[in-house]
């Protein structure tokens, strides 16, 4: 497994609300992507409803799994591929690693693959002595300054062009220069020689299709192309989640896809990789081998309340729209896996407990599912996942998180359950809120461990009187119909 | 004996799904492989498209280009195409060094442009991804393959046709073959595509039902590389600024032929 920082959410989350230009990356990224996406999905001749349909095709993927991903294999395998099939990080790794010593591999070029970052490839390939090139441009600005991708699909969203000019000067010798385009075609130069000197590519998979034996990998800049066609040797690796029965549901699927990550209508390149070159084929790999990777998926495959999560496609949407993702930014969540996907995703790979910040932090508003292209219903698994932590779970080795809250909610609940009690409680704190400092009449400031209430903002205080006493003195009396019926007209 | 680990990973996920061995649904069930009606109507449209259907669709598709920055250029006949090619290799200058070198396809449709031939003028040589000798065993092929690459990669326009394109959504599809070199269409700084207006199809919805369902076409399949191209190649990872040409060509001009 990758080094995870999931531990570190909350002191993270505090630098980037400080970080400006990072509040002003993100604030432009979900506005151009978020609303993109929402009005590419209206723009569908089967409209924003393909995603429901979406959502069954999926379902039917993850519950036929066992089937599909023997189907893929044995085509992969008659098409004259390698198919293996790694329970976790370190089986993949080590495959991956036995491949590249088999054939002297000293370069290794990688289109982005969010499994790869999973695994720690490219630690375990630096650790044998093999140089691993990352090729899509944000990768390798992110490779090029020894960071950590901060988006799904825009890893480097949290630098500015001066960073990546200063960067580039540095660490490619060129003259500084913080313009797009010739930053880009400095990035394509250096680029270009190691795609054509690499003795690897590897890439992940966006897709894969059973009844063809085919691997689906998606891209704007043509890396993954590269990385793919130019190389010997060819190594893929998939989450054992990504495949889809029949060439139909990529009618969807892929639309769906390209939409949610990006707005567009389709990605500039697409491949279907099915397996080495045929003899007489001057490029293209002479062998190719697609890894499975387990790693935790079949736990979340058993526990019927979280299957739903293997239907996602790594799209990165929700990010794009989510309002806590927007302030914090990817790197708080401590892994590439970010924003809600990475709220239910990492909890469950890495350890409930380990990363409850990241699904007590999110806000359940729903924005999430609304912008997932197969409809995933995050915020039911981010409750799912707070229940496991305010009474823990032996199963998923989950202690309660908090004693004194569940203690405090078990006052709570015998309070409320107690008019006299409540009303007692009530006038108390009516009373002695008035020792607290006050803002325009709002209360400015709560002692611990009240005090996180007050942190951002001033609260109203508790009325006066409450409404049962202002009932009772008549100060408030039931509507008539004929006030209900203009009330209803507002 | 199993060392893929395949036994033991699909156990396991049988039983995460609850469900042993004999209760697999049938494979009949999970991919629905029968010619539906649907499929039928979608093979008869695409078969019996008339002219105008087909103008149509190349508007469709010019529409669908231009957002994308893929350049669409429709003409008559072969000659208009060999020529039209000429001019763009005179105006555009190569990328890299200084020479102009172009690589292209083995492909009846390029052949029939006759390119060496109109670009001998300009001094422009252009190199065919054939092998000269594919009989001559492994090591030859591999010697082929190395001079072949080097062609590639010292060519700044790469020519290429294409299986079918996408109206819908401006996409390309070409399947891998031999003497159909992938990287024409990758490693080169400018893409050219000649195709006829016939080749045009609607949407994915029928790319894939010829493709699993069309007599001839289905033969060959999806290869063991189908690619689909819409558009140059672009980034947006510096600040979210829109640049054509990341790692693949910056510019994709797409010949369309209207007459037979």
């Amino acid at each position: 497994m990758s080094e995870i920082f999931v531990g570190d959410y909350i002191s993270e989350a505090k630098k980037a609300l400080k970080n400006e230009v990072l509040q002003v990356a993100l604030a432009d990224l979900q506005n151009r992507f978020g609303r993109g996406t929402a009005r590419a999905y209206k723009n569908l001749p089967e409209g924003p409803e393909l995603r429901f349909k979406a959502h069954d095709i999926r379902m039917q993927a993850i519950e036929n799994l066992d089937v599909l991903l023997e189907t893929l294999a044995e085509n992969v395998r008659r098409n004259g591929g390698h198919v293996f099939f790694a329970e976790d990080a370190s089986a993949a790794v080590n495959y991956c690693l036995a491949v590249a010593e088999k054939h002297h591999v000293k370069l290794a070029v990688k289109g982005k693959s969010m499994v790869g970052e999973e695994i720690g490839l490219n630690h375990a390939f630096n650790d044998a002595g093999i140089e691993v090139a990352e090729t899509d441009l944000g990768e390798y600005i992110i490779q090029l300054a020894g960071e950590r991708p901060s988006h799904i699909i825009a890893p480097a969203i949290h630098k500015t062009r001066n960073d990546i000019g200063s960067l580039f000067s540095n660490k490619l010798g060129i003259a500084y220069t913080n313009d797009p385009p010739k930053l880009t075609w400095a990035a394509r130069k250096a680029l270009r020689e190691k795609f054509l000197a690499a003795d690897m590519g590897l890439s992940g998979c966006n897709l894969a299709c059973a009844e063809t034996g085919h691997i689906t990998t998606v891209s704007n800049e043509g890396n993954i192309r590269m990385s793919t066609t130019m190389p010997k040797i060819h190594v893929a690796i998939m989450g054992m989640e990504r495949v889809a029965a029949r060439l139909e549901d990529h009618d969807v699927l892929l639309r769906l896809l390209c939409r949610g990550a990006a707005a567009q209508n389709m990605a500039t390149y697409v491949s279907y990789i099915g397996g080495p070159r045929e003899f007489g084929q001057i490029d293209g790999p002479d062998e190719f081998h697609l890894v499975i990777l387990d790693n935790g998926r079949s736990r979340i495959l058993a526990d019927e309340e979280f299957r739903e999560m293997l239907y996602c496609i790594r799209c990165a949407a929700c990010l794009n729209i989510c309002p806590v993702y927007g302030k914090i930014g990817g790197h708080s969540y401590g892994h590439p896996y970010s924003g809600p996907v990475g709220a239910v995703v990492m909890p469950l790979l890495a350890g409930i407990n380990e990363a409850k910040d990241l699904c007590q932090g999110e806000t359940l508003c729903g924005a999430c599912q609304d912008a997932c292209p197969v409809n995933i219903d995050i915020p039911r698994m981010l409750l799912a996942l707070r229940a496991k932590l305010a009474d823990g779970d032996p199963n998923w080795n989950v202690s309660r998180a908090s004693h004194s809250e569940k203690a405090a909610y078990k006052i709570w609940s015998w309070i409320i359950q107690n008019r006299c009690v409540y009303d007692v409680c009530l006038r108390m704190a009516a009373l002695s809120q008035k020792l607290f400092p006050k803002n325009n009449e709002m209360i400015r400031w709560l002692p611990p461990p009240a005090n996180g209430w007050t942190q951002s903002r001033d609260i109203k205080p508790i009325a006066a009187k409450s409404f049962m006493q202002r009932w009772r003195s008549g100060e408030i009396k039931a509507i008539d119909s004929h006030q209900k019926s203009s009330i209803r007209q507002e | 004996m199993d060392t893929s680990g395949q036994e033991k990973f699909i156990s396991r996920i049988r039983s995460a799904l609850g469900r042993t061995a004999r209760e697999r649904h049938s494979i009949n069930d999970v991919f629905t492989n029968k010619f539906t009606p649907e499929v039928g109507a979608i093979l008869d449209r695409i078969k019996s498209r008339s002219e105008i259907e087909r103008r149509q669709l190349l508007h469709r598709f010019i529409e669908m280009a231009e957002p994308i920055n893929l350049n669409v250029i429709t003409l008559k006949d072969d000659a208009s195409v060999t020529s039209a090619i000429a001019d763009l290799v005179r105006n555009k200058e190569p990328e890299w060094g200084d020479q102009k070198n172009i690589v292209a396809w083995k492909h009846p449709l390029i052949e029939r442009l006759n390119l060496s031939h109109a670009l001998a003028p300009q001094k422009v040589p252009i190199y065919v991804t054939e092998f000269e000798d594919t009989a001559a065993g492994d090591n030859s092929e591999q010697k082929e393959r190395t001079r072949l690459r080097q062609k590639v990669t010292d060519s700044y326009i790469g020519i290429t046709s294409a299986d079918f394109c996408m109206a819908d959504t401006a996409t390309l599809v070409m399947r891998a073959r031999p003497a159909q070199a992938r990287s024409v269409s990758l490693v080169p700084s400018i893409h050219i595509v000649v195709i006829f207006l016939y080749q045009i199809i609607a949407d994915l919805k029928e790319l894939y039902a010829l493709l699993k369902w069309d007599s001839e076409i289905k033969k060959e399949g999806l290869t063991n590389c189908m690619t689909f191209i819409s558009g140059p190649s672009k980034t947006a990872d510096v600040e979210a600024t829109m640049v054509h040409g990341a790692h693949g060509p910056r510019e994709v001009y797409v010949y369309v032929i209207t007459e037979v």
